[in-house]
């Protein structure tokens, strides 16, 4: 199984290392790391608290602009332009195409999060040495865990824009699609607490508006679970519980959704 | 050649133009109607979900935006300089980026610096900094700024010893706050607390325009402490206050009534309490 699905996922692997777009997200990566160099300088006391807030933010767009241009594009290149059927030719069945690519974007996705994390150490690091005083929480432990779990719901969300790519036929409603879940799944948390008790803020919600967002809270990955920059940024413990419990939910959506995905292109009629 | 020197002399006449026209439309865009950014405040339940996973990064700017404010109002001439208006906005940016990140210590340490003696806004700071205190609960700074508050602005002492008391339980200087709280608890020498809770945070302060605003207050305030020290050695002199503070230089007390260093002139009162016209915190208003 393995041995037949490697090779695909190299070639998708380097296909995306080749796209244009990946130097371009390099380069907005460098930059943002550039002006956390700034923003730091305006912070009166906690620099080290915004020196990996800017860094972390950094990972996660950058991570954020490959998974919706390089890796959508991966999936959908073959569908738009018609090469999958040389593909399908292959030996390979059309459940293993989607593993195999699936398997191939997330190490595209993993490296390049490794690399800016890279990157994120060095400007930390640089604001670290020029400001010392301001660093008395800060922990390296942390700051990796929330580019470890940073680098799960990129992959996540790379999963669900297969299942999307699997049911409608052009790479254009893929994106929206998977931005519309990215933006619902990144606010999902906060927009429950806000309609489970409206009275805080002073609005009113109908009881319709109540069951969609709970529907969509099961429906949709709850990606604000992996964002755990506050608590990296200001040194907090994070309860080892809580990091299981998370990587599986992960895991278990990442899961689900390339198998549903993989039943649904296996059906797929292509024009 | 001919080609080259044409396309350079046209590129050198639309930069020209480029530049000319930049500064055309930069004069020509003040023209527009005046909108007053300070009077933009977003509800804070729409900040927390249109953040997105940036919370701490769009904590990092809010409170960049207020400091910005902040600095920029020096350069105005209006009296007084920031509007009541205009500090309510500032007290929202703040609270927004303290909602967004509710650990991030800049925002309830600019709150104290500016909120208090120039907008008066005692209050709400220390509501602020109570927010502050429960999140941050390694902190000692923030339970002790508010313990200021209480004491000095507010004139409440029980909570004053109650917020040094949870302060000097976190890592800190500890018997500094143990001593000061029992001060405030047991003696009711205001003027001389004030300048001991005053030089703590000074210690405890960097920024230069900070640092120069507390040493300030502190001059101010130890001039009213040796006025009022005047004033208690007359009375025990003569069995009645003084009516003017010259008769404290007169008889010898003191050799020359103190300068405020906010502009007033020191007053004593028929019950010898001895006040300045600038108030302290009204010529910082309108200075």
């Amino acid at each position: 199984m393995i041995r037949r699905l490697w090779p695909l996922a190299l070639i998708t692997f380097r296909e995306g290392t080749r796209n244009r777009a990946f130097y371009g997200i390099s380069l907005i990566a460098l930059v943002l790391m550039g002006a956390s160099f700034f923003i730091s300088g305006l912070i009166m006391r906690d620099v080290g608290k915004a020196a990996v807030d800017m860094a972390l933010s950094t990972v996660s767009f950058a991570g954020l602009l490959l998974v919706l241009f390089v890796s959508i594009d991966l999936m959908a290149k073959d569908l738009d332009k018609r090469t999958i059927y040389m593909v399908l030719a292959r030996p390979i069945s059309r459940r293993q195409y989607i593993v195999g690519k699936f398997f191939g974007i997330s190490l595209l996705i993993a490296v390049t999060v490794l690399l800016l994390s890279v990157f994120a150490a060095i400007s930390i690091s640089i604001i670290r040495w020029a400001n010392p005083d301001y660093f008395s929480r800060f922990f390296w432990g942390p700051v990796m865990l929330s580019e470890v779990f940073i680098a799960l719901s990129l992959i996540l969300l790379s999963a669900l824009s297969f299942l999307f790519a699997s049911v409608v036929s052009t790479s254009f409603l893929t994106l929206v699609l998977t931005i519309i879940s990215y933006l619902i799944g990144q606010s999902l948390t906060s927009v429950k607490a806000l309609v489970e008790a409206p009275q805080a803020s002073g609005i009113t919600i109908s009881p319709v508006t109540l069951k969609l967002v709970q529907a969509a809270y099961y429906l949709f990955p709850n990606l604000s679970l992996f964002d755990i920059k506050i608590y990296a940024a200001h040194g907090l413990a994070i309860p080892s519980s809580f990091i299981v419990w998370t990587l599986l939910y992960g895991l278990v959506y990442i899961i689900l959704s390339i198998t549903v995905a993989a039943h649904l292109f296996a059906k797929k009629e292509f024009p | 050649m001919r080609q080259v020197l044409r396309s350079a002399f046209l590129l050198a006449v639309l930069i020209v133009l480029h530049v000319i026209i930049l500064q055309r439309a930069a004069t020509e865009s003040k023209r527009l109607p005046a909108v007053r950014e300070s009077g933009i405040l977003i509800p804070v339940p729409v900040l927390i979900i249109s953040s997105l996973e940036y919370k701490g990064f769009v904590s990092d700017l809010l409170f960049i935006k207020a400091l910005i404010f902040r600095g920029s109002s020096y350069e105005r001439k209006d009296v007084p300089r920031i509007t009541p208006d205009e500090w309510q906005w500032f007290n929202g940016i703040l609270i927004a980026s303290t909602t967004l990140d509710p650990y991030f210590i800049d925002p309830y340490y600019l709150a104290n610096a500016h909120m208090t003696w120039e907008a008066g806004m005692v209050r709400e700071t220390n509501e602020l900094l109570e927010k502050g205190t429960t999140y941050r609960d390694w902190d000692w700074l923030l339970p002790f700024y508010a313990g200021f508050n209480s004491f000095f602005f507010l004139h409440d002492n029980e909570k004053a010893v109650e917020l040094l008391s949870k302060s000097s339980e976190r890592p800190g200087p500890r018997e500094q706050l143990l001593s000061l709280a029992a001060r405030l608890a047991y003696t009711d020498k205001k003027t001389e607390n004030a300048i001991i809770f005053l030089a703590a945070i000074l210690e405890k302060t960097e920024d230069r325009e900070l640092r120069i605003q507390y040493m300030t207050r502190i001059h101010a305030l130890q001039a009213r402490l040796l006025l009022e020290k005047g004033v208690a050695s007359y009375k025990k002199k003569h069995g009645r206050y003084p009516t003017v503070l010259q008769d404290l230089v007169k008889t010898g007390i003191i050799t020359e009534i103190p300068k405020d260093p906010y502009g007033g002139n020191f007053t004593v009162d028929p019950q010898g309490r001895v006040e300045s016209s600038s108030d302290f915190q009204l010529m910082i208003r309108q200075r």
